[in-house]
């Protein structure tokens, strides 16, 4: 087990050096001169210099990636005096911000938006695929399977918009979003994350409703269940010992890494429903072409999506038993 | 002896094709009934009939009187007490017939528990371990809390019969327990099942496609083929004289270690 670990630390490490580099790369060498990105249409030659020299943009490649490098472990000090302190991402001069911090402060909100998501869209494509394999082939199974088509091609920003219209201005239901914390507005606040919670989750839980209807399918015609059967077994234990178990097992590894997924930000929702979170952050930088925060927040999506893998793979030798930790699969 | 079980007339069609036709047999008390015959000549499916475990859409006719009760008759509820408790049953591929995510002591000791009230976890946890015991799996008090997975062939299959018998069942029909098996271990399995037979006088239905494994410890035989029974008598009587020439065609397809080499006979059968 512990070497497991290890070795999958080392994997992980691995992964996120080589994202590091290769975004490095792309943002710093491929793109035209950063430092004339940063500086913008009213720029003046000293100015740009003046930037080249605060990035260490006049040092070698191999040198501003070290900096960079060692400044995600040990902080880093940029010319012009801005202390980086470590995981140091970065600096926006659009923004004079640094990147971590900005992360920082929006990581709270995308972690509400993912982790509200993932719950309605377990509920969701749980109870719906459970309801299609019980009712095979009838009616309610025709029309689940009609909706989780309609769920998987609409495009998210779609829904959001038609959402957005159906509740908020014409039904009135729910009121327009309004950034207000938690403490101040528990309702407003709740009411604020129904719909960018709901479709983020329709789109996943359309895919999860197949997969568990599929999954269930296939457990109830497996031999172990004949033989629960056999054994005389009442039907409710038959399920939920011997065809749930096995049937479900696979949609916690898969939700555990869609879910890590999220945390690197909703893009596109966060910014149709004026969430301030890091998916926003990422389509505002890109729009402005704040490149270290385009790449502060690639990285972190990275990370989260090979720490979400690591995390799967560790509860998965613990809620299958073949599965031994270490182990070749 | 008196008969245990017995068919009479049973039929299993799905939809217009009947794969089991109108069969009459009957289980000795205590003895050993084999059903011999090739694959798709309905002999699972009369095991499962008899179970009332037919998969969707099979349907099951005429009579089966297990000891003076009708399980036509039986209600769902009335049937599952009769499941597992009185008649038992053992799968061909033991590894598939066992839930990969509970350990063995759990799945032997899920079936004596759902037929006995008011056992304690802990006691059906040793009588998951007696009835291992029984099977010889040596070592059965630490063996109890591995996986399927961490068993071979042969020892999933007593994990099986394991759970048979842990309920102390009148009857056992065991649907091919040899046919996923190393031939070394497939005698050892049979040794098994008639030391358990001695043992507790259950009756048993052994099912097969191989006669040299009924030959050695069925008492009646009947040879099935595409539905039917083509000859019914005592494993001695059909091995020395058999009247069907489809059983002396089944006969004759077993190879013989001192058959001079030539062309392997079969049964002229769309296998």
């Amino acid at each position: 087990m512990t070497r497991f670990v290890v070795n999958r630390v080392a994997g992980m490490l691995l992964v996120l050096f080589l994202v590091c580099l290769f975004t490095y790369m792309v943002f710093f060498l491929l793109s035209p001169d950063p430092a004339v990105q940063i500086c913008g249409k009213n720029c003046t030659p000293e100015r740009i210099d003046q930037i080249r020299e605060n990035l260490g943009l006049t040092d070698p490649f191999l040198t501003q990636f070290w900096n960079f490098l060692s400044g995600l472990f040990a902080g880093r000090t940029y010319g012009g005096g801005i202390e980086c302190a470590a995981p140091c991402l970065g600096y926006s001069f659009q923004t004079s911000q640094l990147v971590t911090d900005m992360i920082v402060q929006r990581l709270p909100v995308t972690a509400v938006v993912a982790i509200g998501a993932a719950v309605l869209w377990l509920l969701m494509g749980v109870i719906g695929g459970l309801l299609s394999a019980v009712q095979e082939g009838k009616f309610a199974d025709k029309f689940i399977a009609g909706l989780t088509l309609g769920g998987m091609s609409v495009p998210n920003y779609v829904l959001a918009l038609a959402l957005q219209y159906v509740f908020v201005v014409w039904l009135q239901v729910l009121p327009f979003s309004q950034a207000v914390p938690f403490a101040d507005d528990p309702v407003q606040w709740f009411l604020n994350f129904i719909l960018p919670w709901s479709v983020l989750a329709i789109g996943y839980a359309a895919s999860y409703t197949r997969l568990t209807r599929a999954n269930v399918i296939d457990t109830l015609n497996e031999n172990f269940v004949r033989t629960a059967k056999a054994k005389g077994l009442r039907p409710d234990l038959v399920w939920r010992r011997h065809a749930l178990r096995p049937a479900l097992t696979p949609i916690v590894t898969i939700a555990g890494m869609d879910f890590a997924g999220l945390l690197g930000g909703a893009l596109i929702t966060e910014t149709v429903f004026g969430i301030n979170g890091v998916g926003k952050l990422a389509a505002d930088s890109i729009t402005k072409n704040d490149q270290p925060v385009i790449m502060g927040v690639t990285l972190l999506a990275a990370f989260f999506v090979v720490v979400g893998n690591m995390v799967v793979d560790l509860l998965y030798s613990v809620i299958d038993p073949r599965v031994k930790a270490g182990a070749p699969a | 002896m008196s008969q245990l079980l017995k068919a009479n007339g049973l039929s299993v069609s799905f939809g217009a094709a009947k794969v089991v036709d109108e069969i009459s047999f009957g289980v000795p008390r205590g003895g050993t009934l084999g059903i011999v015959g090739e694959s798709g000549s309905g002999k699972s499916m009369t095991s499962l009939a008899i179970m009332g475990l037919l998969p969707k859409g099979g349907k099951r006719e005429g009579s089966l009187d297990f000891d003076g009760t009708e399980l036509t008759a039986l209600s769902e509820p009335q049937m599952r007490a009769v499941r597992g408790d009185r008649i038992a049953m053992v799968f061909q591929d033991p590894l598939s017939s066992l839930n990969p995510y509970y350990t063995v002591g759990t799945q032997i000791a899920e079936a004596y528990r759902s037929h006995r009230s008011g056992v304690s976890r802990k006691a059906a946890k040793q009588a998951a371990i007696e009835a291992m015991e029984r099977v010889h799996i040596r070592e059965a008090g630490r063996r109890v809390d591995d996986y399927p997975h961490q068993f071979s062939g042969g020892m999933r299959q007593r994990v099986m019969i394991a759970m048979a018998l842990s309920t102390d069942p009148e009857l056992i029909i065991a649907d091919e327990p040899t046919t996923a098996l190393d031939v070394t271990v497939q005698a050892q399995i049979l040794e098994l099942l008639a030391e358990v037979q001695r043992d507790t006088g259950a009756a048993l239905i052994l099912i097969t496609h191989d006669l040299a494994v009924v030959s050695e410890v069925a008492d009646e035989l009947i040879v099935m083929r595409h539905g039917k029974v083509v000859e019914t008598g005592s494993a001695e009587q059909i091995f020395s004289d058999p009247q069907h020439s489809y059983t002396q065609a089944l006969l004759d397809a077993v190879p013989r270690i001192d058959d001079s080499i030539g062309e392997l006979r079969t049964t002229g059968g769309k296998a």
